[in-house]
């Protein structure tokens, strides 16, 4: 045969081509993988490569932590989707392991695809060496943010997932089938690959960013020592710490995945870690926010000063917020969701505005009293009567509107709960109004309040709307004209609190733990833990025990970073999400206009979550694929 | 004897220009007669005549002359032949000797009666050349001329007899009585003459071919629609072929050589013309009156020659070249009328508005009703037209009779002369066609949006004689269309108007307003609309109204291919007997741009409306200034450069013939080297940019005993630029043989009284495909180094880089796709008239360019690997029969057939290891659907509660009674991914067949045809028929109607059938997202019968074409689609699951075709 092909290549030689070169049409150039790495600039464009990713899960309709609680639930009738309804529905019970919804494991129904993002960073590891004119302390910094990145993406996995297989080098493509069927890995051992890889990343990183016009958003040792802080405290939580569901999960060579036994040191690390973020993040001059008017306001009274200081810790401009410690480039894409119609215009122009993120009464109710302690324990408060109707009055009148009928609970809240809720009657300092004697406030009584529900499109389901997450500066009238802000990622406040919450883990009670909270109650302008639930709660010692203080701690943390994506991925990992989603989720009864009948709660939404929904299901079809993969527990 | 004279005379004249010796001396050993004679010629400078035939094949001779006479030099030469000499003056002459006398007596020749007549074929066409010859008189004949007539004097009594090749001779005895004869010669079935275009253009005698090979009579694909491509279904044994749309210029069939051989990238035939690999569009715009021969090549030993390329079956088209003779004109003009095969019945708008109600209370009892009482009672006085009704205010709309006409005309024009002599022959044509569509246009608005496809055709193919043995051939030409239509959503051209009417709502606002007070003077047409609670205002309102969408604007493309080929044919016999080269170029140019323009409609709707008076006022819907949806009177153009496409390719062959016949053995053989190039200006990348090569060296060699025993062996050795330098060439040999049975001696009389012929052929062998995937090369990876994975940071977002994305991973390895392909065939001729050819084959279609399933996620690839890992196995039949007959001169009959069956199955596929066996796709036919089993539909709610949960997505609704009851196939208590399984036949038919009779009396033709497919199934798309939920269409935002056949049967509370035509109704997708699925629910059998077409034909009779001044004039109505015979009756089947498309065509047709 070969004789006869030599004949024919002859032949065709002879017929005046150079046949190898007529068909070999691919010139010298075409670009390669080598390319991205020949150069610094080349390089730098594929260090963005592995935070393409990162900055993808901006999205808080996407982020389990934000969709997942209830804490804003959002209609499921609606006959246009202008945003991804997959994580809103997931509180109703829809997860499936035939089609997850949010799955980030493959990348698909609204989750990113973290493998290939941990690919393109072990890629950019293995090839870090190359670029010719890259310097030594740049070459430092960019391993330090690719291990950040590759160590990030592994812990989203692993609070979706639990124990995963841990990616450290990439398979080449031609590996045999063995090879790439990989297993998962325990989830202590998981914990603890991210934790070093944070500590290797922390150690090649700068503290703070200098070239902020440039690179504000780029990773620092602080943002990984806090990470590092929050995966720890992941690790010690009940959801991953000898969890009794999880104690007979094991691989199919009969390895356990999960620890079976509560191991109380890993709250030990995690606080030596929160308090060693917290070093770091003072020695990088970060500080709790406080609210300046600017000159073009003039002179607030306190009370609004107190709501706009919690607005603004979250919607202040990131150069200007002295607590941010981490947020992403892309800027928060739904405020128009989380703003009521306070205009005339606004509410003839229906289409500029959706207004649909409806905050349930739980949510509204999490918020303490001015005295600084739940509802339902503050000794000066009928909680009995909560919904009974109250005028709005000169005391409360940057709070509620003077005049305007609206119920007891909107009354005597602390201020985190203005800054939080927009509420029928309640004031909306800003939206193009910055003086206190013409302010807006919110009426969202039947269809014909400005608010109210207008077509089923634009309606808000349960009458209060997230205020948080708008900027005071934005304006929703003839049209929405946003001021944009970057939610964050993490802020010192949570810090704090997570400090407080390891701390009590680990040693009880202490003074030290306390004090943390008491930093983020008093920017809050509330009392101090003990004080205030010795003064005012029927449960004055509540703060002398553990298993108090959690409680403290846990409803703290909700209430400050309430809207933040946070809830979602702190209940599960309390373990506290079946309990929290086991009541249906209220709201008013939006269509009437007599305050009578409006307030009278009503469901909104009956959530559905058991004790498999602590964690995500892995695809069906990935365990037909990969046959040592084991399915998570309960699915 | 005239033309010896003249002859004579010339070489007289010549001779006496010069002084030669008489005298002879040549000296030379085994040296042929014929150059002696040309010796001496040379040396006397006498002319030397001779009959070619008589020493063009004799033996070679010893000559030794010294000064010897010219007498004396030709007996000694002569001695030793059969041949004789006469010297007149200074010619000489040499004659057979059994000629014993030269000079025939006058009065031998003096004929007693002078016969005159026409030949004709069994089409009625004149026939140019037959032979006319007296038997036992081979001196005493003539054939027939340009217009198929002959004269010749005979003696009374004579027989003559007339015959052609591939007619059937007949025989007639001449007398006073009779000698004008009006003859009709019949095709000769049993004839072994028959001749079949095969691979790169060559004419082989059907007795000798090896491959499988179907030619037609491209006169049979003469249908009366502009689209060739829907002629061929039934038509050739071996084409599996269906016709998805009927909208003009957008209608090609899909068609497939012995059906879906392969899973991979490509499917589809090989397209030829004149030798060069052209697309579908230049196949379907081809003209049938152009097309000298159509043939398909099927197996491995009649494609092996296109070997890379040739695994899906080629599709073989030469054009017609001219002939010596005078010139012939030939025109033919149609003028059809078109119109819907089957339109969609739905229900009236009063039923609408009550099952719309009913669908919204049978999922909510609480739900208020979408329509109250009142608005139903004012839209049934508007149908009534009752007084004090309005239809305005109370629309309802018929939108598909407000879209559409009921039916439309298409004009074709073709006009082609040919003629020629020794030295150059030609065949110049030109066509023109076009085609309307069935859309209406409004007299309001002069933009033109009704589908409007013109075709212009120019070809020309000339062939000049060099020399007597080299031949150049010029063919050029010219294909230009035109098209215009309506705005369509996505870009393509086909028409989305049926989708968007079906998916309107026909009482909710009428197609546009009549002015009231307020809008006396506006300009533009108050189109309706609607906004409301619940309602779809919003930035799409522009695709809402259909008349709407209809008028605003309309969209053009043109596009031409311009083609210039250059052949040459040079005879080699100077080096030796049967060679022959021949070489070809072949060059053309694509060229397309798109263009649309619209205006944006202004929507109005019922601001207020008084019942009293019967007034109303209209509100403005869209005054928005800013959007996509602003109002705007005027015209806008949008252009998209990037959709322009251009394309230059060229194609360059040689090839080596040889040809010869030695006693009983033939032997031939040939080499042919090609290489070809397409370049594209539509390129996103630098690898799409690069040209697309292919370079083939092919060789082939035959050999044959007695025309008894036929050898073959093929090759093709083919060269692709997409694989690495390893695989870069395949190779693809086959060999196959042939035994005609009933050449052998011992096949004797009584055998040939049944079987007039018998022939077994068989091939094996190996053809491949290059075009396996996507992807441009495999070898090397290709990566965006720029875009695809962006990060930006800074305090204000200032600094983005784009990131790297990676397309595709390098894949050295991957190869060919290779077909194995045996084919056994019988052919036959039986009860003389019948012809028959039944084929059965089996191809192993391997190394199928297949996605790897089993990588897991965690590999984290950016990019799906693909290896060549699947294969299938092709299963099928071709039985192609034809017969003729004619009973006498003026009546003949003819009929033929065609069934084609062929199964594909995946013989292997990369796919997980499912714990349920069904789920494999291993051993299932290509094309056949996935999806649950419906068992039936739930009695009650409190069955659907406890049955296996049938939730399919996140956030799904439970089921209810009346909603389908899947099958739970593992058994595991829940309906999901892992129950669905393989259901019904696959989507492209697994049998197509057709058959025709015609017969002609006189100056009377009548044919029909009938057209069907089996083993077929379709799934009706319940996301898109489901009556009153939004299509998943984005473009399409209203509420879907509602189809009769579900308004009378449906699962309802009063009519609770558990066998409905359609479950329980709902008003939203996830209320019904259960009766959604795919599911044998919605599978529906695709097979069909048709009467595809009918034609009567009536030629003129000469008396009356002779006054007109035209040789033959033939005037014919026919019909195509005429009847359907279908088990499924809401749509024409053949558009498959696509029921709400541009529908298939009736066409009824009349048209002249005339030769001048």
């Amino acid at each position: 045969m070969k004789k006869y092909k030599s004949l024919l290549l002859a032949l065709l030689l002879f017929s005046g081509l150079s046949c190898k070169k007529y068909l070999d049409v691919v010139p010298d150039g075409t670009g390669t993988l080598d390319y991205a790495f020949r150069n610094r600039n080349e390089a730098e464009n594929y260090l963005f490569t592995c935070y393409a990713t990162l900055q993808q899960l901006y999205d808080p309709t996407t982020n389990a932590g934000f969709t997942g609680s209830a804490e804003i639930i959002y209609p499921n009738n609606l006959t246009q989707h202008p945003i991804s309804e997959i994580g809103f529905d997931l509180v109703r019970g829809s997860q499936n392991s035939a089609n997850p919804g949010l799955d980030y494991w493959d990348g698909i129904n609204g989750g990113e695809d973290m493998w290939r993002s941990i690919r393109r960073c072990n890629t950019m590891l293995a090839n870090i060496n190359e670029p010719v004119d890259l310097t030594a302390a740049e070459k430092q910094r960019w391993i330090g943010e690719t291990k950040f990145l590759k160590a990030y993406y592994h812990y989203y996995l692993l609070r979706l997932y639990g124990p995963i297989p841990i990616v450290d080098t990439n398979l080449d493509i031609t590996a045999s089938t063995a090879q790439v069927r990989v297993s998962r890995v325990p989830v202590d051992s998981v914990f603890n690959y991210i934790s070093n890889l944070l500590d290797q990343a922390a150690a090649d990183l700068p503290p703070t960013i200098t070239n902020q016009a440039q690179e504000l958003g780029r990773i620092t040792s602080v943002i990984a020592l806090s990470v590092k802080a929050e995966v720890l405290a992941t690790q010690a939580s009940p959801l991953f710490n000898g969890n009794p569901d999880y104690a007979g999960v094991k691989n199919k060579n009969g390895q356990l995945l999960f620890s079976s036994t509560y191991d109380p040191t890993k709250w030990q690390k995690a606080a030596a870690a929160a308090k060693a973020a917290i070093d770091a993040c003072a020695a990088a001059g970060l500080k709790l926010y406080t609210f300046n008017a600017p000159g073009t306001i003039g002179t607030l009274p306190d009370s609004l000063v107190k709501v706009l200081t919690i607005q603004n810790a979250v919607t202040e401009k990131w150069d200007q917020n002295a607590e941010l410690i981490w947020a992403l480039n892309p800027v928060f894409p739904v405020q128009g969701y989380a703003t009521p119609r306070l205009t005339q215009l606004s509410a003839v122009n229906i289409f500029s505005n959706p207004s649909t993120f409806a905050v349930p009464i739980n949510t509204a109710e999490l918020f303490y009293t001015d005295k600084g302690v739940p509802l339902n324990e503050d000794n000066t408060f009928d909680y009995a009567n909560r919904y009974g109707l109250r005028v709005g009055d000169a005391a409360s009148q940057f709070y509620v509107a003077k005049g305007y009928t609206t119920i007891n609970e909107h009354f005597n809240r602390e201020p985190r709960f203005y800054a939080n809720i927009a509420f029928d009657g309640g004031i909306w300092f800003g939206n193009g109004k910055t003086t206190i004697s013409d302010m807006y406030h919110v009426e969202a009584r039947g269809n014909s309040a400005l608010a109210g529900p207008h077509d089923l499109n634009t309606l808000n389901i349960t009458g209060y709307w997230p205020k948080k997450l708008v900027n005071y500066l934005s304006v929703y009238d003839d049209g929405f004209v946003p001021i944009d802000f970057h939610l964050p990622v993490m802020r010192l406040a949570g810090l704090y609190l997570l400090y407080a919450e390891a701390s009590n883990e680990a040693n009880g009670p202490t003074a030290d733990a306390i004090s943390y909270i008491d930093m983020v109650r008093a920017r809050a302008g509330l009392g101090g833990v003990i004080s205030s639930w010795a003064t005012y709660s029927n449960n004055p010692s509540k703060p002398s025990t553990k298993e108090g203080l959690r409680a403290i701690i846990h409803q703290e943390r909700r209430i400050e970073l309430c809207f933040e994506a946070q809830s979602g991925w702190d209940l599960r990992r309390w373990k506290e999400m079946q309990t929290v989603l086991s009541s249906p989720q209220q709201g008013w009864h939006i269509y009437e206009t007599d305050p009578g009948n409006y307030y009278q709660p009503t469901n909104a939404l009956i959530p559905v979550f058991g004790i498999k929904n602590y964690l995500w299901p892995i695809q069906d079809n990935n365990l037909i694929i990969d046959p040592n993969l084991v399915q998570n527990a309960y699915w | 004897m005239k033309i010896t004279t003249f002859i004579l005379f010339l070489a007289i004249m010549q001779a006496s220009a010069a002084v030669f010796s008489q005298k002879i001396t040549y000296k030379e050993n085994d040296v042929s007669l014929k150059k002696v004679l040309i010796e001496i010629n040379k040396q006397t400078g006498y002319n030397v005549f001779w009959p070619p035939k008589s020493i063009e094949n004799t033996h070679k001779l010893n000559v030794d002359l010294e000064n010897n006479s010219i007498e004396e030099a030709l007996n000694i030469c002569l001695k030793d032949f059969k041949l004789t000499y006469t010297i007149e003056g200074k010619s000489i002459i040499i004659k057979d000797a059994s000629t014993t006398n030269t000079n025939i007596p006058l009065a031998s020749i003096i004929a007693d009666i002078t016969v005159t007549g026409t030949v004709r074929d069994s089409k009625g066409a004149t026939m140019q050349g037959v032979n006319i010859q007296v038997v036992g008189n081979p001196k005493v004949g003539t054939v027939t001329n340009n217009n198929g007539k002959f004269i010749l004097d005979v003696k009374d009594g004579a027989v003559i007899s007339v015959s052609f090749v591939g007619f059937i001779t007949q025989t007639f005895t001449v007398n006073q009585d009779n000698k004008v004869f009006n003859i009709v010669l019949l095709d000769d079935v049993k004839q072994t003459q028959e001749v079949l275009i095969t691979a790169y253009g060559r004419k082989q005698l059907k007795e000798a071919v090896v491959g499988s090979v179907t030619t037609i009579n491209p006169a049979e694909l003469k249908i009366p629609a502009s689209n060739l491509t829907n002629a061929l279904a039934g038509q050739l044994a071996g084409i599996i072929s269906t016709q998805p749309s009927g909208q003009p210029g957008q209608d090609n069939a899909q068609f497939f050589i012995r059906g879906v051989t392969t899973f991979g990238y490509n499917n589809t035939p090989l397209i030829l013309i004149d030798n060069v690999e052209l697309s579908t569009d230049d196949l379907a715009r081809l003209q049938v009156d152009d097309i000298a021969s159509f043939s398909i090549l099927k197996d491995a030993s009649a494609t092996a020659l296109y070997g890379a390329r040739g695994a899906n079956g080629v599709i073989l088209v030469t054009t017609k070249e001219g002939k010596i003779g005078k010139t012939t004109v030939n025109f033919r003009y149609e003028n059809s009328i078109s119109q819907s095969g089957q339109t969609l019945q739905l229900a009236d708008p009063i039923t609408y508005m009550k099952l719309y109600n009913e669908a919204t209370t049978t999922r909510d009892p609480l739900a208020q009703l979408p329509f109250s009482q009142n608005k139903i009672d004012n839209t049934e006085a508007t149908l009534a037209n009752a007084p004090g009704s309005n239809p305005y205010v109370y629309p309802a709309v018929d939108w598909l009779n407000m879209l559409f006409k009921k039916s439309t005309l298409t004009q074709r024009v073709n006009l082609n002369v040919s003629g020629g002599n020794e030295l150059a022959k030609y065949y110049v044509a030109g066509s023109y066609s076009l085609d309307n569509g069935l859309l209406k246009e409004n007299i309001q608005n002069n933009v033109d949006n009704n589908v409007n496809f013109t075709n212009y055709q120019i070809r020309s193919n000339v062939n000049v004689n060099l020399t007597k043995t080299t031949e150049l051939v010029v063919r050029m030409e010219g294909m230009f269309n035109e098209y215009n239509g309506p705005i369509t959503s996505d870009g393509a051209f086909q028409t989305d108007l049926y989708n968007i009417a079906m998916h309107t709502s026909p009482v909710l606002f009428p197609a546009y307003f009549p002015a009231d007070s307020a809008n006396a003077h506006t300009q533009h047409i108050l189109f309706g609309n609607y906004s409301g609670p619940g309602g779809s205002a919003s930035n799409d309102i522009q695709d809402n109204n259909p008349y709407a969408a209809l008028l605003r604007g309309h969209e053009n493309y043109s596009e031409s291919r311009i083609s210039a080929q250059l052949e040459l044919n040079q005879n080699l016999k100077f080096i030796t007997e049967g060679l022959t080269f021949r070489t070809l170029f072949h060059i053309n140019r694509y060229s397309y741009w798109q263009s649309s323009a619209s205006y944006s409609p202004y929507y109005y709707s019922v601001g207020s409306y008084d019942k009293t008076s019967n007034q109303y006022t209209l509100d403005w819907l869209n005054p928005q200034t800013s959007g996509n949806n602003v109002a705007r009177e005027y015209l806008l153009l949008s252009r998209d450069p990037s959709t322009d496409n251009l394309s230059s390719f060229y194609f360059l062959q040689s090839m080596l013939n040889y040809d010869r016949k030695f006693g009983n053995h033939t032997v031939s053989a040939s080499l042919i080297s090609t290489e070809q190039q397409t370049v594209y200006s539509q390129v996103y990348d630098i690898e799409s940019s690069l040209p697309y090569r292919n370079l083939t060296v092919a060789g082939r060699a035959t050999y044959s005993y007695k025309s008894r025993y036929f050898l073959e062996f093929n090759f093709g050795y083919n060269g692709t630029e997409r694989f690495s330098p390893e695989h870069r060439f395949g190779f693809f040999p086959t060999i196959g043989g042939a035994w005609v049975l009933s050449n052998e001696k011992w096949w004797d009389n009584d055998l040939s009284n049944i079987f007039q012929r018998l022939k077994i052929r068989a091939s094996y062998g190996l053809v491949g495909n290059d075009n396996i995937g996507s992807q441009r090369f495999y070898y090397t990876s290709n990566v965006n180094l720029d875009g695809g994975n962006p990060a930006t940071f800074g305090t204000n977002n200032s600094y983005t880089r784009n990131g790297v994305t990676i397309n595709n991973y390098a894949n050295p390895n991957i190869t060919w796709e290779t077909s194995r392909q045996l084919n056994l065939a019988l052919e036959f001729s039986v009860l003389k008239d019948l012809n028959v050819t039944a084929e059965v084959y089996r191809f192993y279609r391997y190394n199928i360019l297949q996605t790897l399933n089993s990588i897991p996620v965690t590999m984290g690839l950016e990019a799906p690997i693909s290896t060549n890992y699947g294969s299938a196995i092709t299963k099928g039949i071709d039985i192609q029969m034809d017969y003729k007959h004619a009973f006498n001169k003026d009546f003949w009959l003819q009929a033929r057939g065609s069934f084609t069956y062929a199964e594909s199955v995946y013989a292997s596929f990369e796919e997980p290891q499912y714990n349920e066996a069904y789920r494999s796709e291993i051993g299932q036919p290509i094309g056949r659907q996935y999806g649950y089993i419906a068992e039936r539909l739930f009695v009650d709610d409190v069955e659907a509660r406890n049955s296996p949960s049938q939730i399919f997505s996140a956030g799904g609704i439970a089921p209810m009674g009346g909603d389908i009851k899947y099958r739970d196939l593992n058994g595991d208590g829940k309906i999901d991914g892992a129950d669905e399984t393989f259901i019904g036949y696959p989507t492209v038919p697994e049998i197509v067949y057709g058959y025709g009779v015609s017969a002609g009396y006189k100056n009377f033709d009548l044919s029909a045809f009938f057209q069907g497919q089996a083993m077929v199934s379709f799934f009706i798309d319940p996301s898109r028929v489901s009556p009153f939920i939004q299509s998943p269409d984005p473009y399409v935002i209203g509420n879907t109607q509602l189809l009769q056949a579900f308004a009378d049967n449906h699962w309802s509370e009063d009519n609770q059938n558990l066998y409905a035509e359609y479950p329980r109704l709902g008003v939203t997708g996830a209320q019904i997202e259960n009766n959604r699925q795919q599911s044998t629910w919605w599978m529906r059998d695709g097979s069909f019968l048709r009467l595809k077409s009918l034609e009567i034909g009536y030629t003129l009779p000469k008396l009356i074409s002779e006054k007109l001044a035209v040789k033959k004039c033939r005037l014919y109505f026919n019909g195509l689609n005429l009847y359907t015979w279908a088990p499924f009756k809401l749509w024409d089947p053949e558009l498959g699951g696509n029921g709400f498309n541009y529908p298939i065509q009736k066409v009824f047709n009349i048209g002249i075709n005339a030769t001048l």
